[in-house]
């Protein structure tokens, strides 16, 4: 009865004091959470910073003070006399997962109903941008300036046997003028494409269509097309400063057979500098776990206190690295050598050094001293111990072990180039900003071939090893 | 000759293994070392070719004192003495014919042996040792292919390559069946006798002491308890060696 008072002034202390006291400081444990979450999660959150999720905030909330209380009630009578422990645990865990489903804005609705949004991005990754139709290309451009300034260019240029001519060396967004072309091959078509002033390219469309300007020469090579002039400026430049921009004018002529497009061209690039770096990472990881393998092998280091401290020390700093993601270890290093794969090759080597060395530590750990005392018996010396009665013991092993960490670095260093480490991912995380989805595609493919391939590779290696 | 003097070895933990060992031990014997787990048989054994250093006392070895020698002659005394282990001490991950090779590591060439190069008379040499324990067709094999007493009979082979006067057995058959065991120990009966090479092995089984041993040791708690013939260990040296709870019990001979 004592015990019921007491646990109604405190839950969990009737418990406590009746010597159950694993059970006792789990009842009080867990009312406390619950009353702090509600309080958290009737609290309006400070700035309105969260006022978009209906979660925080919502007085609402309030309603789940029925779990503990009830709890709280349960735990009075259990302080009593025992009672089964089940259903308090499944009110609770009630409570923690409809709040954890809401707290996570899990929104079932936009899963169905904005499903379709996916094509945009599947649509375009069934066609790879790797190969493209082999063709003669030609291509003539002329320079202009938007709006006017007091000395705008000629509006005119000439190039290995082409010459353009602008009805005006100037104009404002939106004006339309008049281009003449001549030197161009004849009867065919030809695509009017713009470069703004950061140098980006983009096809010029027919006002109000989504159709690209094309035109088609005469059987002189020339043409004459009128066309608008586009707005190119980036939001936050000032659109009244005149600056020079660029109409090209681009044929092309499908010669049979395939070639490498300008992406396939880069996938190859960054597939090649993925493979690369992570070859670097793993030969330089190699050399320096090596050594430091052999300062974390505990039977090597337990000879005096001082040996024991350093293997100490050294296996802590091994987890500490190891367990920093290679991906922030990246950012790091981006801050210190700039982008490019230098920076990714760093990073895999350093979380290559942390992991390759514990392995190591645990081959010298795990290795039979007997064939080592069996040959100091014939008469070896140190170095004839070492050849033969040592390094077949942990050459193979370390072998597999660098092998199956060169297999992981090529995959970490897909997503290394994510924050600039080079390599293929850093291709495509720009391709998925740009929404060049055939671009994202043709890299997933290079990707998924070179991760197949070294996983084959590796596991039929260090099946000859082991 | 060996002669062992007043030999003391104390580890550094504190753990006393042999207490003042004397005995003698003559060219051509099959001297065999009993005693209970832990009486201080293979820090004995060990320390003859110094795999331990022994605390104090002497060991002659020919007259030169095996204790004292410096890091060269102690190998060229060490290339002499062939050792047989009972975990067989082989390289497992390494052939049968390399096991065996090492075995001549006191004599190679220490450039060539490092590259693993290793002269056809040499390997001729330890195909020869294959054929005498009777496993020729498992050189090119992995060491930890082969089963028990195949791998020992490999542990005898290379015991066979450092051309040994004497051969040091640990307990050579504590890990075999017993008719395995008596062929091993068949085989160091066949080179003691035909070579005059002396061995001193440690025995588990007192059957097996009375048939192989010329001469016996008894070690109890690091101390010299016995010495003499297998013959003269009758039941009440056998309670003194192992204490009066024992029972003797039978490795059992494989031939009648």
């Amino acid at each position: 009865m004592l015990n019921a008072l007491a646990s109604l002034f405190l839950p969990g202390l009737g418990q406590f004091l009746a010597g159950r006291r694993t059970r006792g400081l789990a009842l009080f444990g867990v009312i406390a959470v619950m009353l702090g979450l509600i309080i958290w999660a009737v609290t309006p959150a400070v700035g309105g910073a969260e006022a978009d999720i209906t979660f925080k905030g919502n007085p609402a909330n309030w309603r789940w003070l029925i779990v503990p209380t009830l709890l709280w009630l349960w735990n009075i009578w259990d302080a009593a006399s025992p009672r089964p422990v089940l259903i308090p645990v499944i009110a609770a865990l009630i409570m923690f997962y409809v709040m954890g489903w809401q707290a996570t804005e899990i929104d079932l609705e936009a899963l169905a109903k904005n499903f379709d949004r996916a094509l945009i991005i599947l649509r375009p990754m069934f066609r790879p941008d790797f190969l493209q139709p082999k063709a003669d290309r030609l291509e003539a451009w002329v320079e202009l300036e938007v709006p006017c300034s007091p000395t705008p260019p000629a509006g005119a240029n000439t190039l290995v046997g082409t010459s353009l001519s602008l009805s005006a060396g100037c104009a404002s967004v939106g004006e339309t003028l008049t281009l003449t072309a001549g030197g161009l091959w004849p009867d065919s078509d030809a695509e009017l494409v713009w470069q703004s002033p950061i140098g980006d390219f983009f096809a010029l469309r027919e006002p109000g269509t989504t159709q690209p300007v094309i035109t088609r020469t005469d059987s002189t090579g020339r043409l004459a097309t009128r066309f608008v002039v586009p707005k190119a400026i980036p939001p936050g430049i000032d659109p009244n400063l005149p600056q020079n921009q660029r109409l090209y004018v681009r044929q092309s002529k499908v010669t049979g057979g395939y070639e490498l497009s300008t992406n396939g061209f880069f996938v190859l690039k960054g597939i090649y500098e993925t493979i690369a770096l992570a070859l670097m990472a793993t030969t330089l990881g190699t050399l320096f776990a090596i050594p430091i393998s052999f300062l974390a092998a505990r039977n090597l280091m337990s000879a005096n206190a001082l040996t024991l401290g350093m293997y100490v020390v050294v296996r802590t700093l091994l987890n500490i690295v190891r367990s920093i993601e290679s991906l922030i270890i990246a950012i790091v290093f981006v801050v210190i050598v700039g982008l490019g794969p230098f920076a990714g090759m760093l990073a895999l080597a350093l979380h290559t050094i942390a992991a390759l060395a514990k392995l190591y530590s645990e081959v010298i750990e795990g290795i039979d001293p007997g064939p080592i005392e069996a040959i100091r018996a014939t008469g070896a010396t140190w170095l004839q111990v070492a050849r033969y009665g040592v390094v077949p013991q942990i050459v193979p092993p370390f072998t597999a072990f660098t092998i199956y960490r060169w297999d992981i670095n090529v995959r970490a260093s897909t997503i290394i180039g994510f924050v600039g480490g080079g390599g293929i991912g850093f291709f495509l995380v720009q391709w998925i900003n740009l929404g060049d989805f055939r671009a994202v595609s043709a890299s997933f493919i290079a990707i998924l071939v070179v991760v197949m391939a070294m996983d084959v590779f590796s596991a039929r290696v260090r099946e000859r090893l082991i | 000759m060996l002669e062992v003097q007043h030999l003391h070895k104390v580890y550094p933990n504190g753990t006393v293994a042999l207490t003042d060992v004397n005995f003698t031990v003559n060219d051509g014997e099959f001297l065999v070392i009993i005693g209970l787990s832990g009486s201080g048989k293979s820090t004995l054994l060990r320390c003859i070719n110094r795999l331990i250093d022994p605390t104090a006392g002497k060991i002659l070895w020919d007259g030169v004192d095996v204790t004292t020698a410096p890091a060269g002659e102690l190998r060229r005394i060490r290339r002499q003495i062939g050792m047989v282990f009972q975990q067989f001490n082989l390289v497992k991950r390494s052939s049968v014919l390399t096991n065996v090779l090492a075995g001549r590591l006191g004599y190679a060439n220490p450039y060539l042996s490092l590259l693993g190069i290793w002269p056809p008379a040499e390997r001729e040499r330890a195909q020869r040792a294959l054929t005498r324990v009777g496993i020729a067709d498992k050189a090119a094999s992995r060491a930890d292919a082969l089963s028990g007493g195949q791998q020992q009979r490999v542990g005898i082979a290379r015991a066979l390559m450092q051309e040994p006067k004497l051969i040091l057995a640990d307990e050579p058959v504590a890990s075999l069946d017993p008719v395995l065991a008596h062929s091993i120990l068949q085989y160091l009966e066949q080179l003691n006798r035909e070579e005059k090479i002396t061995v001193i092995c440690s025995l588990h089984f007192l059957d097996l002491v009375h048939r192989y041993a010329t001469r016996v040791v008894a070690l109890k708690d690091g101390q010299v308890v016995f010495t003499g013939l297998p013959q003269e260990i009758d039941r009440a040296r056998f309670k003194e060696i192992y204490g009066e709870e024992a029972i003797e019990v039978r490795a059992g001979m494989a031939e009648s």
